[in-house]
């Protein structure tokens, strides 16, 4: 067991390693200036450019580039961004991480309660107009794109209701000093619209993987069995048939994971909430690559950590997975 | 499942206003979007719309252009840090500092200050632009405490707004001691920093919000707006939705086509249009495409170049992207410049003309596909434009159509913006459809169009002598200048290096409820601490005072 952990382990520090070579090369190589915005529409002189390159270190070779890269990321440190110098790497991704991490982690839990809750419940009244029309509801919800279904959210419950927030993550004159209740209300007003905007286009595979997951367990003997001793349907239900829903939910938990960490970008960019997603998003927009590389970085190592927690899982909750 | 019958009563709650602080009746607080994160609002490390716009709160210069925004006239500037000046000679000017400025920990600005900032911008290794800009500049010396002289090596008239404009002072007592470079840009005071203007810094969360306060001690007058909160907001929906749903006050960027349509359904936000310093031209590439050792196969001959600006209607085109807020341009000077009087009139659109210009140059249309051909190559140009910018994405359909009317076939290609910016600065392109956003002094015009811009901002590698010649000229006359700048605009109308099209109105939107609004082309804030709040139309968060740190 330790050694296919070990093993498995050292499989998911290399994928992360190769992924981020790959992304280094990869983002040099798209066309692009990165002083674009920085120097805009401004008249500038070619000393002030040469300067500029200098400043930044963009006008060195790749290699150059790549070995003070990873001299830097053995210390801990990413670098310098290019579009919010002096800023570091770093401390941009630790500011702008737990907005991604309350957005994804709210969505996600959405996601796996609400949304097994209902596929549990589409599964035991298969077939009857709840089951349809859940169906139908989450299935429309998730062909629409995010950002167009925020913007409808926000026309409707924010500039023509005036219930919510229209963007923001916080009241932008909400004094430093607030109490953490205010704080915490406040925050909550203005998560609701992309929290519900990222839910409702993503529980629909969540509800349709429960879904499907127990009505292949409702055919097997075992639950006839439980039935025939006499159990509750409530027990049959969640302490028999759904515990063996796990593996399957367990994968798709598993792939949803990263989400706590890359963020949405165009939700958070409608919502003008200050997470990864919208911060990568400018990244690209200016060619920071300092920036872009950290907030890929830190996506490559959920999506890699995830599946090496997924595999864990399987181990913990099917004995018949565990390795010999 | 959360109850919402629950929640949204409890939602509802939580957004009545904290109770307001008792203060004078007309004082308040705004809330400002802006489109780039204002990170380093400091001299020497401005980058971007955002940190200038910022740092011209925090810091003053001298003293400031007047409302004409003549550059030459040193009399119609107002004082800023400077109470006075007057002139020794046609080289020397003395700059009297106003005894009641202070930084915003209470120590004197003195001429130390004004020594220290100088010499620290006019080092080329610091700020290149600025050393080349003051690059005229002899000497600074101080007399005294509040007495500074500047010296130039020759006399022109623009000698005041270069002492004056381009450098906003530095704290010398805090800064001194810090080097220039990554330990400056890294420097306690770079993440807290004392200013001398009408605002002082509160605090900065990092793509959230920029927070400043009014500094009470200002010396020409405390500020009434107590509290400012600059918005970091890249979206543009998100920017209009914010002034639509009451959480900001002030937008400088409106645009000029959907922005307005929107903004009516808020009776509370008006609109605003302040004449800009921008101008939108399409640039011809002198040189042929990633290529620069040789002339533009096509766009090398002026007469083609001539015929391209004749084929252009540059009044529809202004009216239809901007409505009644853009003024055609007829040279690289905006609707702010004290210019734009001296500008010669441009080149009326006339397609036949174009046709026949281009037939006397060869180019026929021999196959009758309707693009014109010369020895068996068509007349087809590539345009570039960026796709974030509305205006241009607009603009290049209507150009695109206008020159197929005279037999030229232009192919747009969108770009990101860094693509953009590299293919302009690496000159591959035939066509592009630029903005310039100028300094007040027509003097700018150096930078795109002379000899010595190649390399810098003159992406199309224009050169002209005869022009480099007339433009010197007309910055170092004595007097207004205005005849040499009519001459040298003229020279440039003649070369036709680009097509201007268009200098812009600055849609800007602002909640009715505040007084004395002013916003000033060259400073978008410059003049915020004269602002107030209409008494009998405070709203909850006017009460609201800046956070205590």
């Amino acid at each position: 067991m330790i050694r296919w952990l070990l093993r498995r382990t050292l499989q998911a520090a290399a994928t992360f390693a190769i992924a981020v070579l790959l992304l280094f090369v990869l983002m040099r190589l798209t066309p692009g200036d990165p002083l674009s915005r920085l120097v805009g529409d401004r008249d500038v002189s070619a000393a002030e450019i040469q300067q500029l390159r200098q400043r930044y270190g963009t006008g060195e070779p790749l290699l150059t580039q790549l070995g003070a890269f990873l001299a830097g990321a053995a210390r801990g440190d990413l670098g310098t961004s290019i579009e919010h110098y002096p800023d570091r790497v770093t401390a941009l991704l630790a500011a702008r991480l737990p907005a991604t991490l309350l957005l994804g982690g709210v969505v996600l839990f959405l996601n796996f309660t609400v949304g097994i809750w209902l596929g549990v419940r589409q599964a035991v009244r298969r077939g009857s107009r709840f089951d349809r029309w859940t169906g139908r509801f989450a299935l429309a919800a998730y062909a629409m794109p995010g950002f167009w279904l925020g913007l409808v959210l926000v026309a409707f419950l924010s500039l023509r209701w005036r219930l919510l927030p229209s963007a923001q993550m916080t009241d932008p004159l909400l004094p430093a000093d607030a109490d953490a209740l205010t704080r915490g209300l406040d925050i909550l007003r203005h998560l609701t619209l992309p929290a519900l905007t990222l839910s409702l286009t993503s529980i629909a595979l969540t509800m349709r993987h429960q879904r499907a997951a127990m009505l292949s367990v409702f055919r097997l003997d075992f639950v006839t069995a439980a039935r025939a001793r006499g159990l509750s349907e409530k027990q049959v239900r969640w302490g028999h048939a759904w515990r063996n829903t796990l593996v399957p939910m367990l994968t798709l938990l598993g792939l949803w994971l990263p989400v706590l960490v890359s963020g949405s970008v165009f939700v958070e960019s409608v919502f003008n909430w200050p997470g990864l997603g919208s911060l990568a998003a400018q990244a690209i927009a200016a060619r920071d690559y300092p920036v872009l590389l950290g907030t890929a970085m830190l996506v490559s190592g959920a999506v890699v950590l995830s599946g090496l927690a997924a595999d864990l899982g399987y181990v913990l909750v099917d004995p018949r997975v565990r390795p010999s | 499942m959360f109850n919402h019958r629950l929640l949204i009563p409890a939602l509802l709650l939580t957004a009545a206003p904290a109770a307001a602080l008792q203060r004078s009746n007309d004082h308040g607080s705004a809330v400002i979007i802006i489109g780039q994160e204002p990170a380093t609002p400091i001299p020497t490390l401005l980058n971007g719309s955002g940190n200038i716009a910022v740092s011209d709160l925090l810091f003053l210069r001298l003293a400031r252009p007047g409302v004409g925004l003549s550059t030459t006239d040193e009399r119609a500037f107002e004082p800023q840090l400077a109470r006075s000046w007057s002139r020794r000679d046609s080289l020397t000017i003395v700059f009297e500092l106003d005894p009641r400025a202070r930084w915003h920990d209470g120590v004197a600005v003195t001429a130390k200050d004004v020594l220290f900032s100088f010499a620290r911008m006019r080092d080329s290794t610091v700020d290149a632009q600025r050393a080349l800009l003051l690059r005229h500049l002899a000497s600074v010396t101080a007399e005294g405490d509040q007495r500074v002289v500047m010296r130039f090596r020759r006399a022109y008239p623009e000698q005041f707004y270069d002492a004056s404009y381009h450098i906003q002072l530095l704290p010398a007592h805090l800064v001194d001691s810090i080097p220039p470079g990554p330990r400056f840009a890294n420097s306690d005071f770079v993440k807290r920093p004392v200013g001398n203007g009408p605002y002082r810094w509160v605090r900065r969360d990092p793509g959230r919000q920029l927070e400043l306060a009014a500094n009470p001690a200002f010396f020409l007058g405390a500020p009434k707006l107590d509290r400012l909160v600059f918005l970091a907001v890249r979206d543009a929906e998100a920017q209009i939705n914010l002034l639509l749903d009451g959480t900001a006050d002030i937008f400088e960027a409106v645009p000029p086509v959907s922005g307005p349509v929107r903004l009516a359904a808020n009776p509370a936000v008006k609109l605003l249009n302040i004449p800009s310093l921008t101008v939108l031209y399409l640039l011809f590439n002198q040189r042929a495409p990633g290529d620069r050792t040789r002339a533009h196969p096509i766009l090398g001959d002026v007469e083609v170049r001539r015929a391209i600006a004749l084929a252009i209607d540059r009044l529809n085109l202004a009216r239809s992207t901007y409505g009644r807020f853009a003024l055609p341009a007829n040279a690289p000077v905006a609707q702010a410049h004290w210019t734009q009087g001296v500008v010669p009139k441009g080149t009326a659109y006339d397609p036949g003309a174009a046709r026949a210009l281009l037939a006397s140059r060869g180019w026929v249309d021999r196959n009758g596909d309707g693009i014109l051909e010369k020895d068996g190559v068509p007349l087809t140009l590539r345009l570039s434009i960026p796709v974030t910018s509305a205006t241009r994405a607009i603009m290049a359909p209507q150009v695109q159509e206008q020159l197929r009317r005279v037999g030229i076939r232009v192919e747009i290609d969108r770009l990101d913006f860094p693509v953009f910016f590299e293919r302009r600065t690496n000159g591959e392109f035939d066509l592009d459809l630029s903005a310039a956003n100028m300094d007040p002094s027509p003097s700018g015009i150096v930078q795109s169009w002379s000899c010595a811009g190649r390399g810098g901002s003159n992406v199309g590698w224009y050169c002209d002598p005869g022009l480099d010649s007339l433009v010197d000229r007309a910055i170092s006359t004595t007097g207004s200048g205005g005849r040499e700048w009519h001459a040298a605009y003229a020279r440039l109308q003649g070369d036709v290096p680009a097509v201007f099209l268009a200098s812009p109105a600055w849609s800007v939107a602002v909640h009715s409820r505040f007084r004395n609004v002013s916003f000033r082309p060259e400073s978008p804030y410059g003049d915020l601490w004269r602002w107030s709040v209409d008494p009998g139309r405070r709203i909850a968060r006017d009460g609201t005072g800046a956070t205590p740190r």
